[in-house]
């Protein structure tokens, strides 16, 4: 029996309409007009135990309504929605214990009081044993690196730690299923990775069932075998990632900064889109043409001083099979 | 029993919390004393010279304007209107609905750790030097002392219901301005805080009386020095407890229409 499962899930607001001018102001005082927006159409989706997958799409897709709506923080205006056995908006504070959830852009932290209080305070909300949160604790002190900054206020914390923090407070409980909305926004390299392979050892050591929505491809590539992919309220796609990569994704960006820029540097493969000076941007075909062979090309009659190779963003990807539509890619939603 | 655990953690939580902030604990009391001097020197000025007015004697006026500043400082230190209205504003109260617990009573139990951290380093000891060096009146018996301190906690309970429940309007309003206006006036006048009801024309005293604000620093205060005695206490605070219980509904529809229309509507 999949953990959660959404079917026809639709969500629509109403907005009042704003009047212009003086008239409209008061009219708008005596009988307000508003206009639906459908923020999510008619979503299905099923989630089994243990998956980590993506959930992603452009800003307004309607992501976090979805989010919204499994909390229990939202009721739908139709559909079905069940998270471990509960209707969430029907039975929010149990749906509460069964999920952990962290905001990248908020902290669920007590802002003033030292990291270990707000632990504390959690431990009491959600009613976890000693024992439990003793080995928590330990656990995700050590893994995490909590003990450099325990008793440190949180809003003195840096973001890196603060994310660690958030993130372990999630857990505090043993949710089985854990939301993450962005949660390596803003995050350098190397607390990135800490992140994302952290994500992957509860998902694997807990059998923890984790909902990822990011705009960095890196989390979904690095983490997730699965993305439903979703936009204008509706699922655009639903399957392996390597899929989409492979249907989408090929295009490649190479930018070079070449020592001395007598004349475009001549390629076979690949196409100059753009420059700036010394600075081209080549775009090229994964398939048809790797980057070391491009490279090698150019290196014969040109000095390399600088190279990036810039894979697509996931935005771009979505806008391609926007364009290119999907309907040709097989729906291979996994069991 | 568990969940009372919960909720007595935030209260140690916002005990703890308020240590933190002992600069705003010494700028509130300085501001407390600065009210307290001002309305001495009002009613000084206003008997001039007199030892009554209106049946109270002298030293019964300053005993109700020196509680009545007490009382204050109590009913100040716990979360403020602006604040709810911001926590609405920012969404962090919507935040809140994700967690198992009752909003509005995690917060009241918050609000009782810092209001005993703000009564115990600075009221209390002010106060008890201010009744030590000036000439005011202390009830004589301790059922009197009993009553007061019953009093002035439903008091607490009335205005913690009536704030919350004014700043949970943020919800349904884009502009907060007037409800602050009402809230303020009401607690300042209609409360009896600074003007005691026996001084209010007739119209304004029947109007008073029916409303919940008395219930927050004029019984306790009235209690205090003796204006309300014998049976009529009991009565009086048969009176706050009815309004706790409707202020307590209040808050709570108030709240229900108010997540209701966060969880439908999406805030």
């Amino acid at each position: 029996m999949p953990i959660i499962e959404v079917e026809n899930l639709r969500k629509d607001f109403m907005i009042a309409k704003r009047e212009t001018g003086m008239m409209g102001a008061l009219r708008s005082l005596v009988k307000r007009e508003y206009t639906k927006k459908e923020a999510v159409k008619d979503i299905s989706f099923s989630i089994e135990k243990g998956e980590i997958i993506g959930y992603i799409g452009p800003n307004g897709a309607g992501k976090s309504t979805t989010i919204k709506m499994l909390t229990g923080i939202l009721v739908p205006s139709d559909g079905k929605v069940l998270v471990n056995g509960i209707v969430p908006y029907e039975n929010r504070q149990k749906n509460a214990k069964n999920i952990g959830v962290v905001f990248g852009q908020r902290t669920q932290l007590w802002w003033d009081l030292p990291t270990i209080e707000s632990f504390e305070l959690l431990k009491e909300i959600y009613q976890v044993s000693n024992e439990r949160y003793k080995k928590n604790m330990d656990t995700f002190t050590e893994v995490l690196g909590l003990n450099e900054f325990l008793n440190t206020p949180v809003r003195q914390l840096s973001l890196g730690q603060r994310m660690r923090a958030d993130i372990a407070a999630s857990l505090l409980h043993d949710p089985p299923i854990l939301f993450l909305d962005e949660p390596t926004i803003g995050l350098d390299v190397v607390a990135k990775e800490k992140m994302r392979t952290f994500i992957k050892e509860i998902n694997q050591d807990r059998q923890i069932t984790v909902i990822l929505t990011t705009h960095d491809m890196e989390d979904i590539e690095k983490l997730c075998e699965r993305m439903v992919l979703i936009d204008h309220g509706t699922k655009m796609y639903d399957g392996e990632i390597a899929l989409v990569k492979e249907r989408f994704g090929k295009t490649r960006t190479l930018i070079v900064d070449l020592e001395e820029s007598k004349q475009r540097p001549p390629l076979t493969g690949g196409e100059i889109f753009k420059e700036e000076g010394s600075r081209f941007w080549i775009k090229f075909n994964r398939d048809e043409v790797s980057a070391s062979d491009l490279i090698a090309q150019i290196t014969k009659t040109h000095n390399i001083k600088d190279l990036t190779v810039e894979e697509p963003e996931i935005e771009s990807i979505i806008s391609k099979i926007y364009q290119e539509g999907f309907q040709d890619l097989p729906d291979t939603v996994k069991v | 029993m568990h969940q009372y655990r919960m909720y007595w953690a935030f209260t140690r939580k916002a005990f703890l919390r308020s240590a933190v902030y002992r600069f705003d604990v010494w700028s509130r009391l300085g501001s407390n004393l600065i009210f307290l001097l001002m309305w001495g020197s009002i009613w000084t000025a206003l008997y001039a010279g007199r030892e009554e007015a209106g049946g109270v004697s002298f030293e019964a006026m300053l005993t109700y304007i020196v509680v009545s500043q007490f009382l204050s400082g109590i009913n100040g230190a716990g979360t403020p209107l602006w604040e709810i209205q911001e926590k609405v504003r920012t969404g962090d109260i919507a935040i809140e609905l994700m967690r198992p617990f009752n909003v509005p009573l995690r917060y009241l139990f918050a609000d009782f750790g810092s209001v005993a951290f703000y009564i115990i380093t600075a009221l209390l000891p002010l106060y008890i030097v201010l009744f030590i060096f000036m000439d005011l009146t202390v009830p004589a018996s301790w059922l009197t002392w009993v009553y007061f301190i019953a009093a002035a906690f439903n008091g607490f309970l009335i205005r913690y219901c009536i704030e919350m429940a004014f700043g949970l309007l943020s919800f349904f309003l884009v502009e907060t301005g007037g409800i602050e206006d009402i809230f303020y006036f009401a607690m300042s006048l209609l409360s009896g805080s600074v003007i005691p009801l026996w001084f209010f024309p007739d119209w304004l005293e029947k109007i008073a009386v029916y409303l919940p604000f008395q219930g927050i620093y004029y019984i306790p205060n009235a209690i205090f020095i003796g204006e309300i005695f014998g049976g009529e206490i009991l009565f009086s605070i048969g009176i706050q407890l009815f309004w706790v219980i409707a202020c307590f509904f209040l808050l709570r529809f108030v709240w229900n229409r108010a997540s209701h229309k966060v969880i439908v509507q999406g805030g």
